[in-house]
């Protein structure tokens, strides 16, 4: 079963991944790759509270992460592994190596983004970054829930999405 | 029969009822049990308002409000639907099939008129961006005040507009309807009730135990018509 | 290092009020941060230097950034920055706070209201309208039910923020909050099952033959929704349905 989502969103966990995708994916365990949260004893008290108590969530800086991915992508049941940033997501996926498709589910409004879509704001780096990483072969997509149709990269960028 | 006479008090109701969806109080007036059915008593038939609303209300149960995505906006909507039907469903066999359908695509519309009001209070937020970074109390006021209001009035002129527009369509389809009404009927509300069944398992399928409590209730209200 | 804040009652009452429009400025940009802004708003008047003092102006700013999290769940937040705010901590730290509050808050009342009481409360009152209760009853029914958690949690929420602070995370481990969901959907499986086909048969009026026909259609679409379940939206196929089915009734 494993990981079957790997998603970007600034606000880790929250209703959209504990029910939007955590009911028809039946998710029961996440995986919060965060070196700041996995540091911060409060912030990870505050998130497990977000979370059904059926469900588990782990917390790792991405050194971690990179070292135990394999172990979660051999578990049997179905979990899901959250990034706060792209910067996140993309030394994980330097260090593993074995990441094949990334969800953009919600990176918000800061100065100096350019809004994509509703739920994706970006700055030029950002789109850079996430250029680089398609360019390696990573499936990039937008999809803030699963009944909405995923974008791909190229989409997104050109901001013919949702608009 | 319907002039602006009518039009005006509904047009208020749905202003207020949309403006519950999201903005103010959020106190579920706007669900489409309690819209329709305030709808329908402004015109005197609560109890054909009550029939739209709660048909509505099972399609209403598959679409919850979450985060950022997209939902249809019932409030507006089941003002529309009650009101057709008290209108023009009296004895007719397709009242009840057209209203709700009209409900639906009301509330599809609602949906964008949403959307746009979301993109406008954006730009305005953008545009006072400086004075909010300052800490201007009279701008971050201003900014709830002038969203709450137009909300009001998205809610207020979809609701005249949608009935402005569907009262002639309504009843030239019911002029020309040629189902049974029992069957007609009974095709809105099985497909309003499919849509329901899903939706109550979606809900609550991840909780322990909740599938054979679902049987288990299908099992007694099965039992309960049976011996009604 | 924490000082003992005083609240008083017309400030409290103040920004409860104001809670019920904190999505009046909703957007997809800053969401329901200058909502937040507003709700504590009455609370920063009584920091150093009254309304409009530097203090003030800095913290307002700082509260109408970006925020999203539940409506309801976000008296909670309201209440916690309130407090931050006016114990004086310290600027980053509670922009930090305030960014980790978004996700939980918003987790935490996504599961209990929109996953599970909203639709349990509405399902009641689909019971109510298929036993045959009456109009006002049945608006009653839901109104009264629903409006009681709904104006309960908020009421909870800011004065559990406001009594906690930055500490609010031990409040949100309450039984209700973290047991409540599984509960409350439990209930609504078991009423749901019983509503259904008693609505269906309201709607429908007398006659075995017909509800049968109806019950065997509605078990079969059900199942075949339930399945698409997070590929598709039933409410939309629906329409494509019911659009046919009025052009075959006017058509033919």
């Amino acid at each position: 079963m494993a990981i079957e989502l790997f998603r970007i969103d600034d606000r880790l966990i929250h209703g959209q991944v504990v029910v939007g995708w955590g009911q028809p994916l039946d998710l029961a365990f996440i995986v919060l790759v965060d070196d700041e949260v996995a540091n911060s004893e409060w912030e990870q008290e505050l998130y497990r509270m977000g979370v059904p108590p059926e469900m588990d969530v782990h917390f790792h800086t991405v050194d971690d992460a990179a070292a135990k991915l394999a172990v979660y992508q051999r578990d049997e049941r179905r979990g899901a592994l959250l990034t706060g940033d792209i910067g996140t997501m993309t030394r994980l996926i330097e260090l593993t190596g074995s990441i094949t498709r990334v969800n953009l589910g919600g990176i918000h409004h800061r100065i100096g983004r350019t809004q994509r879509l509703r739920y994706v704001f970006l700055a030029p780096d950002e789109e850079q970054a996430l250029r680089a990483l398609a360019s390696r072969g990573v499936d990039v997509s937008a999809q803030d829930v699963p009944a909405a149709r995923p974008l791909a990269l190229n989409e997104v960028l050109s901001g013919e999405g949702n608009r | 029969m319907t002039d602006f006479a009518q039009l005006l008090p509904l047009a208020m109701l749905g202003a207020v009822l949309g403006l519950d969806v999201v903005s103010f109080p959020q106190a579920m007036i706007s669900r489409p049990i309690v819209a329709a059915t305030a709808a329908a008593t402004l015109l005197g038939d609560p109890g054909r308002g009550l029939l739209v609303g709660a048909t509505l209300e099972m399609f209403a149960l598959e679409t919850l409000p979450f985060g950022a995505s997209r939902y249809p906006e019932w409030g507006s909507a089941a003002v529309v639907g009650g009101s057709l039907y008290a209108i023009h469903g009296d004895t007719n066999p397709g009242g009840l099939t057209v209203a709700v359908l009209a409900g639906l695509a009301c509330a599809w519309i609602g949906s964008w008129s949403m959307v746009q009001l979301r993109k406008l209070n954006a730009a305005l937020a953008r545009r006072r961006h400086d004075a909010v970074a300052s800490g201007s109390k009279r701008v971050v006021e201003g900014l709830q005040v002038f969203g709450l209001t137009a909300d009001l009035l998205r809610g207020g002129i979809l609701t005249a507009v949608i009935l402005a527009v569907f009262m002639p369509l309504h009843r030239y389809v019911l002029g020309n309807w040629h189902s049974d009404a029992r069957v007609s009927r009974a095709v809105v509300v099985g497909v309003a009730a499919s849509v329901a069944g899903a939706a109550v398992w979606k809900a609550v399928h991840a909780a322990p135990r909740a599938r054979w409590l679902m049987l288990a209730g299908l099992v007694v209200g099965l039992a309960l018509l049976a011996f009604r | 290092m924490t000082s003992q804040v005083e609240i008083p009652v017309r400030t409290r009452l103040a920004m409860f009020v104001r809670l019920l429009a904190i999505q009046g400025a909703w957007n997809y940009e800053t969401m329901l941060g200058n909502g937040v802004g507003f709700c504590v708003e009455p609370a920063l008047r009584l920091l150093p230097g009254g309304q409009d003092g530097p203090a003030y102006r800095a913290a307002l700013a700082r509260q109408s950034q970006y925020f999203n999290a539940h409506p309801y769940m976000a008296a909670v937040a309201v209440g916690a920055l309130a407090r931050a705010e006016l114990q004086g901590e310290d600027a980053a730290k509670i922009e930090r706070f305030r960014t980790a509050l978004c996700g939980p808050l918003g987790s935490v009342g996504d599961r209990l209201v929109w996953a599970t009481w909203l639709p349990a409360c509405s399902i009641v009152a689909l019971a109510a309208f298929g036993f045959g209760v009456g109009t006002a009853g049945v608006l009653l029914v839901f109104l009264g039910i629903y409006n009681a958690g709904h104006l309960a949690l908020r009421a909870w929420g800011l004065s559990a923020g406001l009594d906690h602070g930055m500490r609010v995370a031990s409040a949100l481990g309450g039984p209700i909050l973290r047991r409540g969901p599984t509960h409350i959907a439990q209930a609504a499986a078991l009423i749901g099952g019983i509503a259904l086909p008693l609505a269906l048969d309201q709607v429908i009026g007398p006659g075995r033959a017909l509800f049968g026909i109806v019950l065997g259609a509605v078990a079969l679409g059900g199942f075949v929704l339930a399945r698409l379940h997070g590929r598709a939206e039933g409410w939309k196929i629906a329409v494509v349905l019911l659009v046919l089915f009025v052009l075959y009734s006017v058509a033919r």
